[in-house]
């Protein structure tokens, strides 16, 4: 037992051949938005879904509030934003978020996870009417519904304009500040900023962590991205 | 397991019926076209007439004034032949069938003896018969003008031969046939959706439990299912008129069952489907062989023996047993045919939530 959000230590895990962790450890403390900053593939998906039991590690262990995965028990206390904006086409914007605060055991919420992603007054339009960035706000407040006490973004802003970026990111940083942990997953610098403290990932490897100003200090660079690849240059 | 979060899953099921009316009404038209399809195919009496010889051997007049009344019957195209020629054109396929009236029929007649004009069907095909025997009526009651002598004609069959029509036989079995066949369709591709947009990646890091995806998927398919069940029946009772002896409630216990175990089916085999071009590529593989071999074309024990055996695994025979038996037969409860049918229908139902539950995994990886 800790009192951190997420505990992860020393986990392992290969697809195949493919290393695809190799001996993370890292926490997350509560009310925090910590940043899994690193290119495609290099196993942040992967990480993120051991975070809900969906993948298991081969060695070393995952607690997630308090409780160690896989445990079902603590689901319901999580919210998960996909990769991909994983809705029902067919279904009005109010129905998926009913139906996913239903299936996590709340009723309520509906009003307020709509207003807080500024769908309340498209709540009835179809999904497939809607466009890409509305999809992926209602993608979000289908994954806070419950209001969860950690909330699991995989590249929750990819193909979405640099306006629509800096709502949502208004918006998870007001979640935040309600002692929701974040664990979000990019490759994009900007982002990266925003975040309190990032664990760069290359080939399954976690090779630094630190806030952006630390990483930058660390790797003696101006920018986030040349830090990234210097840390990078020397992680391998 | 949790009644409200089954209810979510099914209440979302119904609400994506709403919203794809198309689907739906594919669920409930497609079903009436094809039975009607079939109806008119095996009742509609075609564009040609049956076919018939006349052969009279009567010495008295009655046999001519028969014989005259069917040539200008309307409903067959009779002709008078003599019995070698009829004998040899009912053999060729040529004629439906012919009608003999014997050497004695006036004699009998006015001795008041009962008279036996013997009808010789083909009898492989029960429409063309079933129109001989009325044009004979027909024919006998404007050749006797009503006060005739006591009627009591032969009937002959060249192949078997049966009472009821084609229609009474095949449409039991279809009953079910559609219903399964549909419902399987509808529920893998749904299921396949739920995987390939990623929600059902979302359901699993969510509280939802594997049971509790089957069964409100099950109740939402099977509320449709039952819906179209019902329509079905309906259609073939009282539209199609299908022969039917047995509990309508029976039908539907089967019907049921059988939904039941086309969702399940459904949900297990999208499991072994990447794409909806995929799943509905298992219509060939997991549907077309229990359509043929299920009893629903060609009876059982006429099969050859190694896929008797195969018949006798299948659980769609099962069901269609029990339809003909329900429906030709009037069984009930206490026949113990239907007991074996209905509890073969139940296990397979049972065994299909089962495999469908331990197929859905919780893990990617």
């Amino acid at each position: 037992m800790t009192g951190d959000a997420v505990a992860i230590e020393g986990v392992t895990k290969s697809f195949g051949s493919l290393r695809a962790l190799d001996g993370v450890s890292l926490r997350v403390h509560p009310g925090e938005v910590y940043g899994l900053l690193g290119p495609n593939g290099s196993g942040k998906t992967t990480l993120i879904r051991m975070l809900v039991g969906l993948v298991l590690p081969e060695t070393g262990s995952i607690e997630v509030l308090g409780t160690r995965m896989p445990d079902i028990g603590v689901l319901g206390r999580i919210g998960y934003m996909t990769q991909q904006a994983a809705l029902y086409p067919d279904l009005s914007v109010e129905e998926n978020v009913r139906f996913f605060g239903a299936v996590n055991d709340a009723e309520a919420g509906l009003e307020e996870a709509l207003r807080f992603v500024e769908l309340w007054d498209r709540r009835s339009s179809t999904v497939i009417n809607l466009s890409g960035g509305m999809r992926q706000r209602l993608s979000l407040a289908c994954a806070i519904v419950h209001k969860p006490a950690l909330l699991l973004l995989d590249e929750p802003t990819v193909g979405v304009d640099p306006q629509l970026r800096l709502q949502l990111w208004e918006r998870f940083r007001a979640m935040t500040n309600t002692g929701t942990s974040i664990v979000v997953s990019s490759h994009v610098m900007d982002e990266a900023e925003r975040c309190d403290r990032l664990g760069l990932i290359l080939f399954g490897k976690l090779l630094a962590e630190g806030s952006a100003d630390e990483l930058r200090r660390k790797a003696g660079t101006d920018s986030l991205e040349q830090a990234f690849l210097a840390l990078s240059g020397t992680g391998r | 397991m949790k009644p409200a979060r089954v209810r979510a899953v099914t209440r979302r099921v119904l609400q994506q019926f709403r919203h794809d009316r198309r689907t739906l009404a594919l669920l409930f038209v497609v079903p009436l076209v094809v039975l009607g399809l079939l109806g008119y195919l095996l009742r509609g009496g075609g564009g040609g007439h049956t076919v018939v010889g006349v052969v009279n051997l009567d010495q008295g007049q009655l046999g001519g004034r028969i014989a005259n009344a069917l040539v200008a019957s309307k409903r067959v195209d009779a002709s008078r032949l003599s019995e070698a020629d009829a004998r040899q054109r009912l053999s060729d396929g040529r004629i439906a069938g012919y009608i003999l009236l014997p050497t004695d029929l006036t004699a009998k007649a006015t001795s008041g003896g009962a008279i036996s004009p013997e009808v010789h069907l083909e009898g492989s095909q029960p429409g063309p018969s079933a129109d001989v025997l009325q044009a004979l009526n027909q024919a006998l009651i404007a050749a006797l003008a009503g006060a005739g002598p006591h009627l009591s004609p032969k009937i002959f069959y060249l192949h078997g031969g049966s009472g009821l029509d084609t229609l009474d036989y095949f449409g039991p079995a279809f009953v079910g046939l559609i219903v399964f066949f549909l419902v399987f369709v509808v529920t893998s591709v749904a299921f396949l959706r739920e995987r390939s947009q990623g929600t059902l990646e979302r359901l699993m890091a969510s509280p939802l439990r594997r049971g509790e995806i089957v069964l409100g998927y099950m109740l939402g398919f099977g509320l449709v299912a039952l819906v179209q069940g019902l329509l079905v029946l309906l259609f073939a009772l009282y539209v199609l008129r299908i022969h039917n002896e047995g509990n309508v409630l029976l039908v539907f216990l089967i019907e049921a069952l059988l939904a039941i175990g086309a969702v399940n089916l459904g949900i297990f085999l999208s499991m072994f489907a990447r794409t909806e071009f995929q799943a509905v590529q298992f219509i060939p593989i997991a549907i077309v062989p229990q359509f043929l071999l299920s009893g629903v074309l060609f009876p059982i024990h006429q099969e050859p023996v190694p896929l008797q055996y195969l018949s006798n695994v299948l659980p769609l025979t099962y069901a269609v047993y029990g339809l003909r038996d329900v429906m030709l037969k009037g069984a009930g409860l206490g026949s113990a045919g239907l007991q074996l049918d209905l509890g073969v229908a139940v296990v397979f139902a049972a065994a299909m939530v089962v495999v469908a539950s331990a197929t859905l995994r919780r893990r990617i990886a």
